[in-house]
């Protein structure tokens, strides 16, 4: 497999509480690899070690081939925050264009692009803060995109999406994979898991299981992808107590 | 009206103080720490002022009585004087020491001094001043002024029968005429402080322009974002020392035409010098305020910056205090403000027409004070973003 991304027992620790411990990921070219689990178990922090925000305890990570942190790296990276991250005093256009230059290269052209793409091209001269929370949320995504990256990680991007504008949103997702993009996606939202590649269980900085949707439900006899998490989640707690508890 | 409400919300409101340790701490140690600087700069023992003296009087020498020589009685006088510490100076060197700041009044008695005296019964002081600073002018003839009557006085008590005309003070024989080498009488204390609003308002409202941005950068989390960019701390740092630096420019320059052309105020230096002292100043404005925002959460924390660390400067950078006349426990502190240097460069080009040549160690220290903050400021940017 040709991985994108690598992590080796990394460990991320704030204080004493162990946000990442120990966690091994290899994720390949072309994946949309979703990272499930439930809030506070992780996902944010894996995700902000992978663009260098944070610096590892301890462990590897290699992203394309570099060690993070990687500045040179970065622009090869798409990254879209939890809460959309706009400046709200500037127009849509202005901030695709801005988050654009800051990472080089991009022409006019493709701005206009990207913000057709996310549908957004009748008000992409509204002022961030008259939009709405999910056009918000695109313009967030254009801004991710808009450099082309080949890696995209998305910190829970269909959170207060609607419903169509979710299967716009993946329908897209897959668009970008087919073409070679690597996708990371964190979500707690079960359902959506079905939609990626493959998906990792997170819970307590760790990863309880790997595997396609198909497979995760199959190796846990479970029908739900819920149910699978459930699953592993009680496999792992029996297994090992004394740890969940000093976690807790 | 329900008062188990009103408690509870003042209930509330008393937690949220209590678990910000940083409000109470400025609560308790900002205004302790004002008043103490106001009750040193106001308690302040009057200063001494560096006086040259060039003393070529001959004397006279009067039959039956002996010789005598009233400029030197003046000298003693002087020296006597608690307000003065007399510097030797030569009549070729007066305009380099006053100039370059060794005394800040040279007073000449020249070789007939006493035989005009003789004659016409009469003391000229022939005073020359510094004189960028009023009240500093005004204070040294007052002095001299009054060094001068004592030692007259001593001469009439000590049998010349000078005293004669002189019974009541308002007759005194002394007067002096003064010149300077600098601005001069028609300078005020507005002409004094102007340099020093201009300075004081450019940094002031740089400092919050750059907090409040760097803040909502920050908490709308574009921050983390354009980190996660190829851009790096430096770029950030010097795109918003760019930015709002324009803005403390276009300000500056308002300011400045608003002080000379309505509030009439002198003004003699360079222009371009002194919009480059300005533009550090806003420099170092913009790193400060970058510092600040790092230790801030929110707008609320930024508002308690200003009596820590805008105060101070306007009470210690020699805005109406001038640096030497503070207390000498207080003016180490002077040097660690950078509205000090940028105080002293914009005087001197504004009321003394000082060129680059004379200021260039205030832009200089003004200079690596901005790049100490950017640096300190990048650091604590590097702290992980929460």
């Amino acid at each position: 497999m040709n991985a994108v991304i690598e992590t080796h027992q990394l460990h991320k620790h704030f204080g004493n509480i162990r946000a990442i411990n120990g966690l091994d990921l290899q994720v390949g070219q072309g994946e949309i690899y979703g990272l499930l689990g439930p809030n506070g178990s992780g996902k944010t922090t894996l995700i902000r070690l992978i663009t260098g925000l944070l610096h590892p305890t301890d462990g590897r990570i290699i992203v394309l081939g570099q060690p993070m942190p990687h500045k040179g790296v970065l622009a090869q990276i798409g990254y879209m925050t939890q809460a959309s991250a706009l400046y709200e005093d500037l127009t849509i256009r202005e901030n695709v264009a801005f988050f654009a230059a800051m990472c080089g290269g991009v022409s006019r052209q493709r701005v206009n692009e990207v913000i057709a793409l996310v549908d957004l091209t009748d008000r992409a001269n509204s002022l961030v803060r008259t939009l709405s929370g999910g056009m918000k949320q695109r313009a967030s995504l254009a801004c991710a995109l808009v450099h082309s990256p080949r890696l995209l990680l998305l910190d829970e991007p269909t959170v207060g999406v609607d419903p169509q504008l979710r299967a716009t949103f993946w329908a897209y997702f897959r668009r970008l994979a087919d073409e070679g993009t690597t996708l990371i996606i964190s979500s707690h939202a079960m359902d959506e898991a079905e939609r990626c590649d493959r998906l990792g269980f997170i819970r307590r900085g760790k990863l309880l299981a790997e595997g396609t949707a198909v497979s995760l439900r199959q190796q846990s006899n479970t029908p739900t992808i819920e149910a699978a998490f459930l699953h592993f989640a009680t496999m792992e707690q029996t297994e090992n107590p004394s740890q969940g508890e000093a976690n807790a | 009206m329900n008062f188990q409400r009103i408690f509870a919300l003042a209930r509330r409101v008393i937690q949220q103080v209590l678990r910000d340790h940083r409000t109470i701490g400025l609560l308790i140690f900002v205004p302790m720490l004002l008043l103490t600087i106001g009750a040193l700069l106001f308690r302040a023992d009057p200063t001494t002022f560096p006086l040259g003296v060039v003393n070529e009087d001959e004397g006279m020498s009067i039959p039956l009585v002996g010789s005598l020589n009233i400029g030197e009685r003046i000298v003693t006088a002087l020296q006597d004087s608690a307000f003065f510490e007399i510097v030797p100076v030569t009549a070729v060197d007066t305009e380099t020491k006053l100039r370059d700041g060794t005394v800040q009044g040279v007073l000449r008695l020249p070789p007939d001094f006493s035989a005009q005296f003789l004659e016409n019964r009469q003391a000229v002081l022939d005073l020359r001043l510094e004189g960028s600073n009023p009240t500093h002018s005004q204070v040294i003839q007052a002095r001299v002024m009054e060094a001068a009557t004592k030692a007259l006085a001593g001469l009439a008590s000590s049998g010349f029968g000078l005293g004669a005309q002189s019974d009541t003070p308002a007759e005194l024989p002394v007067s002096i005429n003064a010149s300077y080498l600098f601005a001069g009488e028609e300078f005020d204390t507005m002409d004094f402080i102007a340099p020093v609003y201009i300075a004081l308002l450019a940094m002031f409202f740089v400092f919050l322009l750059t907090c409040v941005s760097f803040l909502r950068e920050r908490s709308q989390g574009t921050m983390e974002r354009l980190l996660a960019t190829p851009t790096t701390r430096l770029e950030i740092i010097l795109g918003y020392i760019l930015g709002l630096g324009l803005f403390a420019l276009v300000q500056v320059s308002i300011i400045l035409f608003f002080t000379i052309w309505a509030l009439k105020i002198h003004y003699l230096g360079s222009l371009g010098l002194l919009f480059l002292v300005v533009a550090l100043l806003a420099f170092v404005g913009v790193s400060l305020g970058m510092l600040a925002s790092a230790f801030a959460r929110n707008e609320f924390q930024v508002v308690q910056f200003i009596p820590l660390l805008i105060i101070p400067q306007i009470f210690l950078s020699g805005t109406f205090w001038a640096v030497d006349d503070m207390p000498s426990m207080l003016q180490p502190l002077a040097y660690l403000m950078p509205l000090t240097y940028a105080n002293w460069a914009l005087r001197d080009i504004m009321l003394k027409g000082f060129g680059l040549v004379d200021i260039w160690p205030n832009l200089l220290a003004l200079f690596l004070y901005g790049v100490a903050t950017v640096s300190v400021g990048a650091l604590t940017m590097s702290r992980e973003v929460a």
